[in-house]
């Protein structure tokens, strides 16, 4: 029986070995989490994870990211602001976060975060295709009047930034914000496609994300939604040379649910301050295209409230609500595949009638595999209290006793097997496994 | 020869760096594809800091690297446990893991690393050779074309079901359905998610995809617990890595030919990714192959050239990144984010301007796939001792794998028990015989689907002309009306000859 005992040996300096990173009462003692509320390889989780970089630098603990991704921004926002406020999980927040909340979307507000830093702000730019008759704002405007709703736009989904900021462009010029038809499209990318295959007229974004396309020249800006020129895209005029009083910007910062203890938002407040204010962060910014534009916690308070107010305006007032009212709505497509689902159940009930009866009945002991669903709920139960790290040592141990596995080996296994998983995922792939109320 | 490309091969096979780099970021590529519940994706993410330091053929290098072995590494696990490492694995999993069931995993994982290769090489030589006048092709695809696209490859997952067209349908239907969960994409509104903020977020194929194979599969093991270990059957390991495929390269050479041209193009389409090509491949596999009824059930054949055919799409991904600034999928999103950072700006220039870089690309998938063989091996060869543990040890640790896997996507609480709900309707579907893999695809392709749809209609004003009055919608209307015109025939013919024979 020599298997056993090594395996013991290793348990027992893995354990100790982990055990021997001792807790410390200073701030931050353990890595802390940042939720990205949009996908891995968009802009704002490439910002995310630039910042993540350099915060750890500056705090000495590891910064993951975590891309809460879905709902248009509504998921990662509101675990943002719901999380445990001890100062270890901020959020980045973006733009939506002054408008779901308007659009009855969520919740949460401006008002549930502690902000920190805010880092940029991109301009809406309107852009046509290369080969598009409009070369000014003026022939734009005069076409959209011109044949209402015959004109096609995108940029974003429906209610998104960009959507907002031509509403907001026609609402100006004395126009409904229906006269141009909106296709919702998730993400400029997309959109740009559809510019380029002549799928819309025109797309609102910001410029950078049309960067490739503007380069190569196959699209062309008809103006930037700025009050001065873009750095880096010169050669667009702004809406207000134009004779268009207009701007609207799309922005990005770091905050932390509000609760956190004031002390530990200082720390945190003057650890992203150095960051903001890095020559590293001004080169990615610049290399990534995005318009840095820094502000500390009371300036990013103050343009968080100014914001919220010019998107109430905006979102609320009836020229918005006009538009909400969507022609094909949300259930034609459940509603279509539902009606398909009973058709093809009702077939494979058609199909096997009769046979039923010739199944032979087995009998077999159903108490492992509840014992497996059991020990799944345990796991979902209890994770957050206990910690990774012990709830998954319980979970395999108990398993291999259920099924009959000598102690000697299920004891050091499932030690073994959770330290291992714990040190792949949580410090090799940082994957922000739960750490429970004991910090372990 | 032309300049660009002598330079790229300097840069490429004479720097002991990209090699050194390559071997590490394969090792990593495959350890990130076999572990349930991480992407290449999440692995790229991850890496993108230390591209700051390094220049820019190697950093790429890396990135095209984990992307090309991760997708082979996926088919360790969907052939092991039944758990599928990446979505495009799901196609073919009932395959692989019958294979495994008979002792042979070692035969269906060899399959799958050497067609994986073949598929990659090909991918990589077509795209720097056609890339450019196949981007501008790619750039007449609109909404509508999209549409009927996704339609295309959901119809696949009905044309490969192995227990008749109702059951595949069926399972796909319960996918749509489940895709429409959450947060409307295109309408900005709450559907079906009983004002939990968790669901706005909708179901994650991940978590599902690991509930519905990984867990239902632990489910259905508990059962037999005192069976002996899978391996257990065969002696010696579980079949020859080598000789299969050699054998199905000489009995179908141009089946890989097919499979890898077909996964090309579907790679360069944004939005159109492996998991669609492994389930085209499969199908029009099925079509052509002499055994079509070995399908689902271990046919090599079906591996080979869903293999192939993913492996052969990812080169494609990159053609509109570098020529449009539009990712074809999440990598290179997080490629384009790399290569500003490198001052290399995307767009149609970057072949006349940064043509060494561009070859230089293409070669490192061909360095990637050479370097995936021995690196595959060796995990299969590592993987294949996981069959020799007994059951009611692997069981537990399995299952520790499903949770941490499907909390290790979204780093959500939520999500494993989205996916112990999946295991549960795994399980049913299994009794029904409803095929598991279209209900995946349902799920992953169900977004989109309605996002085109609904996109069109707006565009159309409502009309239903605007499905068809482009020439190219046109034409990918046809194309599936025949489909579903022949899978009618042919059901109908089957039905009318059981039928004949029970009168006779």
């Amino acid at each position: 029986m020599r298997e056993p005992i090594t395996f013991f040996r290793c348990t027992i300096i893995l354990v100790l070995a982990l055990a021997g990173c001792g807790r410390e009462s200073r701030f931050p003692h353990q890595p802390i989490t940042l939720i990205c509320p949009w996908s891995a390889g968009g802009g704002t989780d490439r910002v995310s994870r630039q910042v993540a970089a350099q915060l750890e630098e500056e705090l000495g603990v590891p910064v993951n990211v975590i891309n809460a991704t879905g709902g248009s921004g509504v998921t990662g926002h509101t675990r943002g602001a719901r999380a445990r406020p001890d100062g270890h999980t901020l959020a980045m927040i973006t733009v939506e976060l002054n408008m779901l909340h308007w659009r009855g979307l969520t919740s949460v507000t401006y008002r549930d975060f502690a902000p920190l830093q805010l880092l940029n702000r991109d301009s809406a730019a309107l852009l046509v295709r290369a080969d598009s008759p409009f070369t000014n704002l003026d022939e734009l405007q005069a076409a959209i009047a011109a044949g209402p709703a015959k004109l096609k736009a995108s940029g974003t989904a429906y209610g998104g930034i960009w959507h907002v900021a031509l509403a907001g462009w026609l609402h100006a010029r004395g126009l409904e914000p229906t006269a141009a038809t909106w296709i919702s499209i998730n993400g400029a990318g997309p959109s740009l496609q559809e510019l380029n295959a002549g799928g819309v007229d025109f797309v609102c974004c910001s410029l950078p994300e049309a960067d490739a396309m503007l380069a190569g020249e196959q699209v062309r800006s008809l103006g930037v939604m700025a009050e001065k020129r873009v750095p880096g895209f010169e050669g667009v005029p702004t809406f207000r040379e134009q004779g268009h009083e207009w701007s609207i910007a799309g922005w990005r910062g770091v905050a932390a649910p509000r609760d956190t203890p004031p002390e530990r938002l200082a720390i945190l407040a003057e650890a992203m301050q150095k960051v903001g204010q890095s020559g590293e962060l001004a080169t990615f910014m610049r290399n990534a295209g995005f318009n840095l534009s820094l502000a500390g916690p009371e300036e990013f308070a103050a343009t968080l409230e100014r914001q919220d107010e010019i998107f109430r305006v905006i979102l609320t007032g009836p020229a918005f609500q006009s538009i909400s009212g969507e022609h094909f709505g949300p259930m034609i497509f459940p509603a279509i595949i539902a009606g398909l689902l009973l058709l093809t159940l009702g077939s494979v009930a058609w199909q096997s009638r009769g046979q039923q009866a010739q199944r032979p009945r087995e009998k077999t002991d159903l108490r492992p595999a509840i014992a497996v669903l059991a020990a799944a709920l345990f796991y979902i139960v209890a994770a957050e209290w206990l910690g990774f790290v012990s709830c998954a040592a319980l979970l395999v141990a108990g398993l291999l006793v259920v099924f009959r596995v000598r102690l000697v080996l299920a004891l050091p296994l499932a030690a073994l097997v959770t330290v291992a998983v714990y040190q792949v995922f949580a410090i090799g792939l940082r994957v922000p496994l739960p750490r429970g109320l004991l910090d372990w | 020869m032309n300049e660009a490309l002598a330079q790229a091969m300097q840069q490429v096979f004479l720097d002991p760096a990209v090699w050194g780099i390559v071997f590490l970021a394969a090792c990593y590529g495959v350890f990130l594809g076999a572990m349930p519940g991480l992407t290449a994706t999440m692995g790229v993410a991850l890496f993108v800091p230390m591209t700051y330091w390094l220049e820019p053929v190697p950093a790429l290098a890396a990135i095209v690297t984990m992307v090309a072995c991760a997708i082979f590494a996926g088919d360790i696990p969907t052939t092991l446990v039944r758990i599928p490492g990446t979505p495009a694995s799901a196609a073919y999993a009932d395959d692989a893991y019958a294979l495994a069931r008979r002792g042979e995993a070692g035969r269906a994982m060899g399959t799958s690393l050497w067609f994986s290769v073949a598929g990659g090489l090909l991918g990589g030589l077509l795209l720097m050779l056609l890339g450019y006048q196949l981007a501008r092709m790619a750039a007449w695809f609109s909404v509508t074309e999209y549409f009927w696209l996704y339609l295309m490859g959901l119809s696949c997952a009905v044309v490969v079901g192995r227990s008749g067209i109702a059951r595949s349908l069926a399972g796909l239907t319960i996918g749509l359905l489940l895709s429409t969960v959450g947060l409307s994409a295109v309408h900005g509104q709450a559907r079906f998610t009983f004002g939990h903020p968790e669901l706005f977020q909708g179901i994650n194929f991940i978590p599902a995809m690991i509930g519905l194979f990984g867990l239902s599969e632990v489910l259905r093991n508990t059962l037999q617990l005192d069976a002996a270990p899978m391996a257990a059957s065969t002696t010696s390991g579980q079949g020859s890595i080598l000789a299969p495929a050699v054998s199905l390269f000489r009995q179908r050479p141009l089946a890989w030919f097919r499979s890898s041209i077909v996964g090309s193009g579907i790679g360069i389409l944004p939005g159109a990714g492996a998991d669609m090509a492994a389930w085209v491949c499969v199908a029009i596999s099925k079509r052509f192959s002499k055994s079509p009824e070995t399908y689902g059930q271990g046919s090599t054949e079906c591996i080979a050239d869903a293999c192939a055919g993913n492996s052969s799409s990812l080169a494609g991904a990159w053609i509109p990144a570098l020529v449009f600034g539009i990712p074809g999928d999440s990598v290179t999103a997080i490629v384009i984010g790399v290569l500003y950072m490198k001052n290399l700006k995307p767009g149609p220039e970057i072949f006349a301007q940064q043509g060494t870089l561009v070859y230089s690309i293409y070669l490192i998938f061909l360095l990637a796939n050479l370097v995936l063989l021995p690196v595959g091996w060796l995990a299969i060869k590592a993987g294949r001792e996981v069959l020799r543990i007994p059951r009611r040890v692997l069981l537990p640790v399995i299952l520790l794998f499903c949770i941490v896997g499907a909390f290790a996507v979204n780093g959500s609480s939520f999500d494993v028990g989205l996916m112990v709900a999946f295991g549960l309707l795994g399980v049913i579907c299994e009794r029904a015989q409803i095929s598991i893999g279209a209900l995946v695809l349902g799920l992953i392709l169900g977004g989109p689907l309605e996002e085109r749809f609904v996109q069109t209609l707006a565009g159309g004003q409502g009309s239903l002309i605007a499905f068809v009055n482009r020439p190219l919608a046109a034409l990918l209307a046809g194309v599936c009306l025949v489909l579903w015109g022949s899978v009618a025939i042919n059901t109908l013919r089957r039905h009318f000859a059981t039928r004949n024979a029970d009168s006779v």
